[in-house]
């Protein structure tokens, strides 16, 4: 594991120096929803719970971190306080709502929940700057150090990702990780032994919650700028579709999601106008083909050559 | 004070022509889930492809009225379709691997109809008929609405007798609780499943064709459509008979009176009303009798 | 022989090609930013086919030059946008850009051009591209919100200055200016203001509203809607017959020519509308007809700021002789030197925020051609309107 960490490390200081300036934000994009989708992953894959309101934690905190900047500068840590501290706040929020409820009545209420956060960043047009979104965010910093440009935000990004990683992976194999996993599968036994659904959940959301956070914390200073489509279901949904590509239940398949998502947006788009024909085919496909999506494919055709 | 009374009762009527679109709109989602346990996300796929249908029919010349069988017809094949490959393989599944599935299909979907039918907003020529207005207290109110409240109605009668009143329904009430012993009767429990898929996708076809005289048709409709009746299903108790058409009184009086009385934050509030009562109602107002063992 | 065979065939365009490049010159790369999904699809549809019709009466060329064109889908979000822009600028390596509908987009974009001083040319309207948020590097040859929100007000007053007046708008920041330099042009001249009613976007029924102005019993409606709201609002205005009773006035977008007017029968007609474009105007009467030779309906708005903004991406190469953006200060003050002829009439920019000045024209919609959509028609022109800038 610590090997791995390396690798990615110094692959990604290779990368940040050869990659173009489009390049190194693109891959950031993709790092930042990617940590989104991976804590999404959290209550999916592992709490079953399925929420259409992820994109409000994510983009709450963008905005949390925007408005931050423009008043105090953008700190990093600041940055990352702030969004953190969002994200666990809209996480509490959201986790009073719909915890009480299953399956779909959960998804419905993730979907209201989220929307509700949507209307008011479209709404609030003296602090969100409304349908307009915000603009004119400085650049980052750390300290007395500016971090303008592109190369710090994506080995920030990078860190984030390894470090959000890191998290995810020891809490998932923490008892109150296989405690979440237990309510998933067998709730009545685990309330039977004593564990309170509700709290285990609710820890689950929150951390979710901290985790998206922290990666809109820095979403904002991919474009400089953040507006209302950040927070809006559809983004909510195309996360829950990255992780259905990416792989649900393995934590990092949310970043391989990401990117093939993402990729076939920005690259496809310019050959043909039926790009969202193609995210439809590759999404049923691999619902069809490879229910573990492309991370599970990819384990099972490894464990097959071994 | 007849103003006051006008304007209230022509609102009350607004709000149940809504929430007579909302429950045709809702009845087809909430037969697959009720009898399957099936969850559709191609449903508002069903319905702009009835709209379109119900559209270029009432633009051809022919009969007006035929346009809404001919919606059904159109919307009920392609659920057809779709019914032997892939939902079949997805029935025993959990709702997680079927909301991914048929949300992925409402993507591919979405998008051909984009295509087919280009991305302009279209809308029908209603017939003379319908294009009225009746007066009341001096308040106008189109008939068009009536005929929309009185087909929702109707529709919803017609299907509550259907499944609940005639042997065909008792199959299928049999079929969906215990597949094994219907089969043994001798009879083919797959073809029940796939009318009951055509049932639905059917009616999505019909409101639709309905619906384009409120909504129009234009791409993204069908997804605006589909979280319209997933909202009206939930809140109503997933499925229930019942209690999709207690889902659909609440949220068209709740979207209407909040665009009344807040009209600023009418989405905000009516979002924040639907919250609550899923807070105090955690199974929806209208919870079926559990089936699970 | 197989091998050889392609490998002559896959040789002779690389022997052809030196001598192609030394005649021409390495073509203008155009990179356009439009809305090919999402809810503006219908109108980024348009502006790319009008860019296009231009394309091919220039011949592909601008001054000599031959002209590509990319063209990049945004879904109408500022995100996908800025990264569509980015990828233009930096992996294909565009000249100019242009395009945009959404005005977040375009204001997502305004520090992104900036700070790689690429020109472009941006035909969303947000007022604050004229004022706070222009940039050197920006130019907008089409309206701001204000322009037609403040003539609507002056016509109104001009032709029926005692009358009441109560708005109803789409609840964004679009519905907002509008309505904004409505009310406050309309108010400055003496005129009454009775209620506001705003409504969410995308609003399915517009049932409650439109109970609530028939019980309010105004002279006259201003009213801002777009897209699918705008055919729900026209027809259901028509369905609660207040069409005839109320005075029915708003801005272009919400009667436009190709978007809107086909789909809403004749429900609107009457109406009075204020808005750059209109098929009925002088200036784009060549358009017009070219536009509809390709078998295409009366053009709106965003076919014609489309093809517009070829015209004068055309006169930034001509008077540049072929190289715009080698010396950009200098192109920009040639655009600003002289007027443009364009489909909106003659267009001259104003050089303290790279805003153009237009004509805005009062448009009736009027019947059309027996089984035809009505058309927008001209009974009056507001000459020359220049936005208040900076200073506002």
């Amino acid at each position: 594991m610590t090997r791995a960490v390396l690798a990615a490390a110094l692959l990604a200081v290779v990368t940040a120096v050869l990659a173009d300036d489009f390049l190194l934000r693109f891959l950031a994009e993709i790092l930042l929803l990617g940590i989104a989708v991976m804590s999404l992953d959290l209550l999916i894959g592992f709490g079953g719970l399925v929420s259409l309101g992820h994109a409000a934690l994510f983009g709450g905190a963008a905005y949390a971190a925007a408005i931050a900047a423009r008043a105090w500068g953008g700190d990093v840590l600041l940055m990352l306080g702030a969004g953190i501290a969002t994200g666990t706040l809209l996480a509490a929020a959201m986790g009073v709502v719909i915890l009480r409820s299953g399956q779909l009545f959960l998804l419905i209420l993730t979907l209201l929940t989220g929307q509700m956060v949507w209307e008011v960043a479209f709404h609030w047009r003296d602090v969100t700057g409304g349908a307009d979104g915000l603009r004119g965010l400085p650049a980052l910093s750390f300290g007395p150090w500016a971090l303008p440009g592109a190369q710090p935000l994506f080995l920030l990004a990078v860190l984030l990702a390894i470090l959000a990683w890191l998290v995810a992976r020891s809490y998932v194999a923490a008892p109150i990780g296989r405690a979440l996993v237990g309510t998933r599968e067998q709730p009545i036994r685990m309330s039977a032994l004593g564990y309170s659904l509700f709290a285990v959940r609710f820890r689950a959301l929150l951390l979710a919650g901290a985790i998206a956070g922290a990666a809109g914390a820095l979403y904002p200073f991919v474009n400089l700028y953040v507006g209302p489509q950040s927070v809006h279901w559809t983004q909510s949904a195309a996360m829950v579709i990255m992780l259905v590509i990416g792989g649900i239940g393995s934590l990092w398949g949310g970043f391989l999601g990401a990117a093939v998502y993402l990729g076939i947006q920005t690259y496809l788009s310019a050959w043909t106008d039926r790009w969202q024909l193609c995210v439809g085919l590759v999404f049923v496909l691999t619902v069809l083909l490879l229910p573990n999506g492309i991370a599970g494919g990819m384990r099972r055709w490894r464990g097959g050559a071994e | 004070m007849p103003d006051l009374l006008g304007y209230a009762a022509v609102q009350t009527l607004n709000a149940l022509s809504f929430s007579a679109l909302l429950l045709l709109n809702g009845l087809g989602l909430s037969v697959v889930l009720s009898l399957m346990n099936f969850v559709n996300l191609t449903h508002g796929a069903f319905f702009l492809l009835g709209s379109y249908v119900g559209i270029f029919w009432l633009g051809s010349g022919a009969p007006w009225w035929l346009a809404f069988p001919a919606a059904f017809l159109a919307s009920g094949l392609v659920g057809a379709v779709l019914e032997r490959f892939p939902f079949r393989q997805f029935y025993a599944q959990p709702h997680l691997m079927q909301v991914l599935l048929t949300y992925g299909l409402s993507l591919i979907f979405a998008d051909l109809m984009r295509w087919g039918f280009g991305a302009q907003i279209l809308t029908p020529e209603l017939p003379e008929t319908l294009q009225g207005v009746v007066f009341i207290l001096d308040m106008p109110f189109p008939i068009f609405r009536l005929f929309l409240i009185g087909a929702g109605v109707a529709l919803g009668l017609a299907l509550w007798l259907l499944l609940d009143r005639t042997v065909w329904g008792a199959v299928l009430r049999a079929a969906v609780s215990d597949r094994g012993i219907v089969e043994t009767l001798g009879i083919d429990t797959r073809r029940v499943l796939t009318l009951v898929l055509v049932l639905s996708a059917g009616l999505g076809g019909l409101s639709g064709a309905l619906g384009a005289g409120m909504l129009a048709a234009y791409p993204g409709l069908d997804e605006e459509v589909l979280l319209l009746a997933l909202v009206t299903v939930v809140v109503g108790g997933l499925g229930s008979f019942g209690g999709t058409v207690a889902g659909a009184l609440v949220v068209g009086f709740a979207l209407t009176f909040s665009k009344v009385w807040f009209p600023e934050f009418a989405n905000l509030a009516a979002f924040a009303v639907l919250v609550l009562l899923l807070m105090l109602r955690p199974s929806g107002l209208v919870a079926p009798p559990l089936r699970r063992i | 022989m197989r091998i050889t065979r392609r490998l002559a065939l896959a040789g002779l365009p690389a022997v052809a090609l030196p001598r192609a490049a030394l005649a021409q010159p390495r073509p203008l790369r155009i990179g356009m930013i439009t809305s090919l999904s999402g809810p503006f699809t219908a109108l980024g549809e348009s502006m790319r086919a009008g860019m296009r019709l231009l394309l091919v009466q220039s011949g592909e060329r601008f001054a000599d030059r031959p002209v590509e064109l990319i063209v990049e889908d945004d879904q109408a979000r500022p995100d996908d946008g800025v990264r569509k822009a980015r990828k233009l600028i930096e992996q294909d390596r565009v000249d100019l850009l242009c395009g945009v509908i959404h005005s977040g987009v375009a204001l997502a974009l305004r520090d992104v051009v900036t700070e790689a001083q690429k020109p472009t040319f941006i035909l969303g309207s947000a007022n604050d591209l004229a004022r706070k948020a222009a940039s050197p590097y920006v130019l907008r040859p089409t309206k701001t919100n204000w322009m037609l929100g403040s003539s609507a007000a002056r016509r109104a007053y001009e032709t029926q200055s005692g009358a009441r007046v109560v708005t109803a708008a789409s609840d964004y920041a679009a519905g907002r200016e509008y309505v904004g330099d409505f009310v406050t042009t309309y108010q400055g001249l003496g005129g009454r203001i009775g209620r506001q009613f705003w409504t969410p976007l995308g609003t399915a029924d517009f049932g409650p509203l439109l109970t609530a102005i028939a019980a309010e019993r105004p002279d006259s409606v201003y009213v801002f809607f777009a897209g699918s709201d705008a055919v729900r609002f026209l027809r259901q205005w028509k369905e609660y017959r207040l069409a005839g009773r109320i005075r029915l006035t708003g801005t272009g977008a919400c009667f436009d020519q190709e978007d809107v007017l086909p789909a809403v029968g004749d429900a609107p007609l009457g109406a009075i509308n204020t808005f750059h474009q209109s098929p009925t105007a002088p200036a784009s009467a060549a358009f017009v007809e070219a536009y509809r030779a390709t078998g295409k309906p009366l053009p709106g708005e965003f076919s014609t700021t489309g093809y517009v903004c070829g015209q004068v991406l055309r006169a930034a190469v001509e008077r540049s002789n072929g190289d715009p953006t080698g010396n950009w200060a200098q192109t920009r003050q040639a655009l600003f030197d002289a007027p443009i002829d364009t489909a909106f009439g003659s267009m001259p920019f104003d050089p303290r925020n790279g805003q153009a000045i237009l004509d805005i024209h009062v448009n009736e919609v009027n019947a059309g051609a027996p089984g035809q959509p009505l058309v927008n028609t001209v009974v009056h022109t507001y000459p020359q309107l220049r936005d208040p800038g900076p200073n506002a």
